[in-house]
């Protein structure tokens, strides 16, 4: 016998044990690697008018118009205050009140009476170009519209973590009722969580020293 | 007397076997030598045999030179050809496999630089999400093979290799429409051709088995760790042709493979041993004129080698 071929046994062991173990393996190593945190969320960040972070301590409620109409009933009475309903109210006929039929646009609320916070995150519409999300304020009377330019597309990272959708924001403007400025600091919205767009409110924070 | 007659036979019998029959000798081994195996005569019969007459002392006419033979082997040491089995073992166990085919040199039987070119089909439907993935494309490696057994001239090969692999593929992913549960809407979700370049590194283990001649069967691990794939806006390959799903950005893998040795080109191996000659020893000057049959010598060579079990006869030379 040639000594090259005094191994071959036992490699041929180690063959078998190979196969064996690769076969084994084929079906058994999977894991997923889905991110547990996969809400794809436009985030906005709160500044004083000079860039500085704050807590913004207004209650804010943002309000963004739907697809189609409504009608609006509005009933008005010298010296009381203003009733808008959204089915008729024949009482308030009766009452004295006069009645005003308007077509207003769909809206939904996305956040609701959001306190001292130094930020917020809202969805975006997946088919849409333009978003208009209505700011109101518990403070003043006065409301902010903000309109978002976006394009969106769907995303699959991995086909076991389904489907997202992705945007990417093309511009951005809005009132001045308490906003000072308003600006995208980065278009990329995603579930990774960074911030997207910044909210530069009126007035300067208030430091120590001051 | 009639040992010295049985002397004067012997030596006899040695002086007529050497001219012709020395190829029928057994393989000396070295502590044999030297070694006189036969003596001259300046007297002939008439059939040219050497008569040894009474008084006479017998003259040496050949030696035995031993030389101790290195280790040497040749650079080149041909191609092999291989095809793994493995990737259609895989294919119809998973949604992944693929065929495979390589082409090495054997440089030394230490180094092997390889280049392996491949076709690779993935069809992936997850059950949970309704999500397909389809891609079949080519994919190429190029790297090489480092035989780490200490002795390189048996035929058996444990190794270790690295491996830079490439593919441009296209893929396409479809699955259920996406509602948008705010504003409302839905629209289906279907790409089809998106175009992906990767590239990733390999590191292997394996080993070869002579099976029967110049046929090896062996098998390899793989470790494997992507570098870089084309970013898309929609998706991101689930699983490049030649690398395997992109669940990490490293996976394992493996491969067996049939292995044939063409031995184009490859020239003889000298092996560690002893190399034996028998030579004439060079005569005294005499006056008559030589002629060109004396010039020549007569040699014969016996090669042989010495492995683990004694001594081997490789080869044999005879000059005349």
């Amino acid at each position: 016998m040639k000594p090259n071929m005094q191994q071959t046994p036992r490699v041929r062991s180690l063959t078998t044990i190979a196969i064996a173990t690769a076969i084994t393996m084929l079906s058994a190593c999977y894991s997923n690697n889905c991110p547990l945190d996969n809400n794809v969320l436009c985030n906005f960040s709160f500044h004083d008018s000079y860039g500085t972070p704050v807590q913004y301590n207004d209650t804010i409620t943002v309000t963004t118009l739907m697809p189609g109409h409504k009608t609006i009933y509005t009933y008005r009475k010298m010296g009381n205050k203003t009733v808008v309903k959204d089915v008729p109210a024949p009482e308030l006929v009766e009452q004295g009140y006069t009645e005003t039929v308007s077509q207003q646009r769909n809206d939904t609320i996305l956040l609701n009476n959001l306190c001292a916070a130094t930020s917020m995150s809202l969805p975006m519409s997946y088919y849409r170009n333009r978003d208009t999300l209505i700011v109101s304020y518990r403070s003043i009377s006065a409301k902010d519209t903000i309109w978002i330019d976006h394009d969106s597309y769907p995303y699959v990272e991995l086909p076991e973590c389904g489907t997202y959708r992705y945007h990417t924001l093309l511009g951005i403007k809005s009132t001045a009722a308490a906003i000072d400025h308003i600006e995208i600091t980065n278009p990329h919205v995603d579930y990774e969580g960074n911030t997207n767009i910044k909210i530069y409110f009126n007035g300067a924070a208030e430091t120590p020293d001051e | 007397m009639k040992a010295r007659t049985a002397t004067y036979i012997l030596l006899l019998t040695i002086a007529s076997a050497l001219p012709s029959g020395l190829h029928a000798q057994q393989p000396q081994t070295a502590a044999q030598q030297p070694a006189y195996p036969a003596a001259q005569q300046g007297k002939t019969d008439t059939k040219g045999m050497t008569v040894l007459m009474p008084g006479e002392t017998p003259k040496p006419t050949k030696y035995v030179e031993v030389k101790e033979q290195e280790q040497h082997l040749v650079f080149f040491q041909g191609f092999n050809i291989s095809a793994d089995v493995y990737g259609p073992a895989a294919y119809a166990l998973s949604d992944y496999g693929w065929a495979e085919g390589a082409l090495r040199l054997n440089l030394k039987n230490t180094f092997f630089p390889i280049v392996e070119i491949g076709y690779a089909k993935c069809e992936k439907a997850d059950v949970n999400t309704s999500i397909t993935y389809n891609v079949s494309a080519p994919y190429g490696r190029i790297g090489v093979d480092i035989n780490i057994l200490k002795n390189k001239f048996q035929d058996n090969r444990l190794y270790l290799g690295a491996r830079y692999g490439i593919s441009k593929f296209k893929y396409d992913m479809s699955g259920p429409a996406i509602s948008d549960p705010i504003w409302g809407g839905s629209e289906p979700y279907d790409i089809k051709g998106i175009d992906c370049t990767s590239s990733w590194a390999e590191f292997i283990f394996g080993v070869e088995v002579k099976m029967y001649k110049n046929f090896h069967m062996g098998w390899a691990v793989r470790y494997k760790r992507e570098i870089s794939s084309t970013k898309s806006l929609n998706a991101k390959p689930s699983c490049i042709p030649g690398y395997g799903y992109t669940t990490n950005s490293t996976c394992w893998s493996a491969s067996y493979s049939l292995i044939f040795d063409l031995n184009w080109g490859k020239k003889k191996n000298t092996k560690k041993g002893v190399s034996i000659s028998i030579k004439d020893i060079p005569t005294e000057t005499t006056d008559s004129p030589t002629t060109p049959d004396d010039e020549e010598q007569e040699e014969e060579e016996i090669e042989t080698n010495e492995i683990e079990e004694g001594v081997e006869t490789t080869t044999e030379k005879r000059g005349k």
